[in-house]
């Protein structure tokens, strides 16, 4: 069974060979952080971080022009019972903003998009609500479209910032 | 009120340990959770640095002790905490402070390899070494309370971690992480009373000393930037946000990050 960041990737559409899109890739198996074994961290957190800092260094070293990070709401919310998904998800977001400061002078955007956990196989049932309000729009949500314009030549100005998709919960 | 020279019972009986208490924002922290009675633990990588700042506590009338830690490894993080239990009977207050490898970098650079480490293991790993073993004791704290008081877990964050760094890049998504942290334990402890919170300080630090010495204009250039037009105190303004988060009167308060900055960072 394809991991969820696969099913996101796939859902992205093609894009121009000077972007990149780098999709977050967490576990959806819930860990209380007093269970976190020195294994699980390396798991949980450290592999998939150090994977996004080598993906975004890749970017980089490979000339890309627009750079886009993928990476699951509950960095901004919390999750109970996902401490480190959730650290993974916020270091994502915001190693965004520094490669956005450092890159910006070369001519290099790089911004994030924030999906909703749903799209990670996240129950908010388990994770807790991302909102006091409920989500505004009932239909599904895709980040295929805000992908493909910060990827375009139109979203050249924009960098170091979070679009967020996930139907109108966070606000 | 001078808050310096305040000394109180807003914290007595109550047992704490701040790590990287041996200087700086650890060093400020410790010494105004001691000011208002708190029994404090000072866990520094050093006893040369830890000790001293122990012994200035104890000898404005407060109750402090070193104990040798190093945070990048889960076991002493775990002895730590044991030997507190142990001597005290009780933890209450857990503050990670402590953090090391935030030095200028590019992001593309390979030699940050061994700096990301560091501060992955510090910050982040430390984060999660310092819940899983404190967190029975929180709960315990929690059990024992009145009604407002409790457990309560404060990580030390900084503003780099909201808004991201251009010379030290990855120092701010290692501390973004602390955040998210923070807010999912509160949401996994705040059923059992315990509150996490976080604390974004800019003060002076001896880091930003050495940064001082090396570039004289960034002390007026951030003065300049900052509403307040000063650095932070460490004990005074950044110790004094510590010890509302540690004490009953932020009861209702988790998930949370205070800025403490002199009103530079606006982002929130």
């Amino acid at each position: 069974m394809p991991s969820h960041a696969t099913t996101i990737n796939s859902q992205l559409g093609d894009v121009p060979s000077q972007a990149r899109v780098i999709v977050v890739d967490i576990s959806d198996i819930p860990s209380l952080a007093v269970d976190l074994t020195d294994d699980k961290i390396q798991e949980l957190w450290e592999q998939p971080i150090q994977k996004v800092i080598t993906e975004l260094q890749d970017a980089h070293s490979s000339g890309c022009k627009r750079i886009v990070v993928v990476t699951p709401l509950i960095g901004m919310s919390g999750a109970a019972g996902y401490s480190a998904q959730a650290a993974v998800a916020e270091a994502a977001r915001i190693v965004v903003k520094s490669a956005a400061r450092q890159w910006g002078k070369d001519g290099i955007v790089v911004n994030a998009v924030a999906l909703e956990s749903a799209a990670y196989g996240i129950d908010e049932s388990v994770a807790g609500p991302v909102s006091i309000a409920p989500r505004a729009m009932t239909n599904e949500v895709s980040a295929k479209g805000i992908v493909q314009w910060l990827c375009s030549e139109a979203a050249g100005d924009v960098t170091g910032q979070t679009f967020i998709v996930d139907g109108g919960s966070w606000m | 009120m001078d808050v310096t020279t305040h000394t109180g019972t807003r914290l007595q009986d109550r047992v704490a340990i701040v790590t990287g208490a041996g200087q700086g924002v650890g060093e400020g922290i410790a010494r105004r959770l001691g000011e208002e009675g708190a029994t404090v633990i000072l866990a520094a990588r050093r006893a040369e640095t830890g000790e001293p700042v122990a012994e200035t506590i104890r000898a404005a009338g407060g109750i402090a002790e070193c104990i040798v830690t190093d945070v990048a490894k889960g076991d002493s993080v775990q002895q730590c905490v044991d030997e507190t239990v142990r001597r005290h009977g009780r933890l209450d207050i857990m503050v990670h402070n402590a953090f090391s490898g935030a030095v200028p970098h590019l992001l593309h650079e390979a030699t940050m390899e061994k700096n990301w480490k560091l501060m992955s293991k510090t910050g982040v790993w430390a984060c999660f070494f310092c819940a899983r073993a404190a967190y029975p004791h929180l709960q315990e704290s929690s059990r024992r309370g009145t009604g407002l008081g409790g457990g309560r877990l404060i990580l030390i964050t900084s503003p780099s971690g909201v808004e991201g760094s251009a010379n030290i890049a990855l120092y701010s998504p290692a501390k973004a992480a602390e955040r998210a942290i923070a807010k999912s334990l509160a949401r996994e402890w705040g059923p059992e009373g315990i509150t996490v919170n976080c604390i974004a300080p800019v003060a002076g630090s001896p880091a930003l000393a050495i940064a001082f010495e090396r570039n004289p204009a960034l002390k007026d250039a951030i003065e300049a930037r900052t509403p307040l037009g000063r650095v932070g105190d460490i004990t005074k303004d950044i110790g004094s946000v510590a010890l509302f988060l540690a004490s009953d009167d932020s009861s209702y308060v988790t998930g949370q990050t205070i800025v403490c900055d002199g009103g530079s960072f606006l982002g929130l």
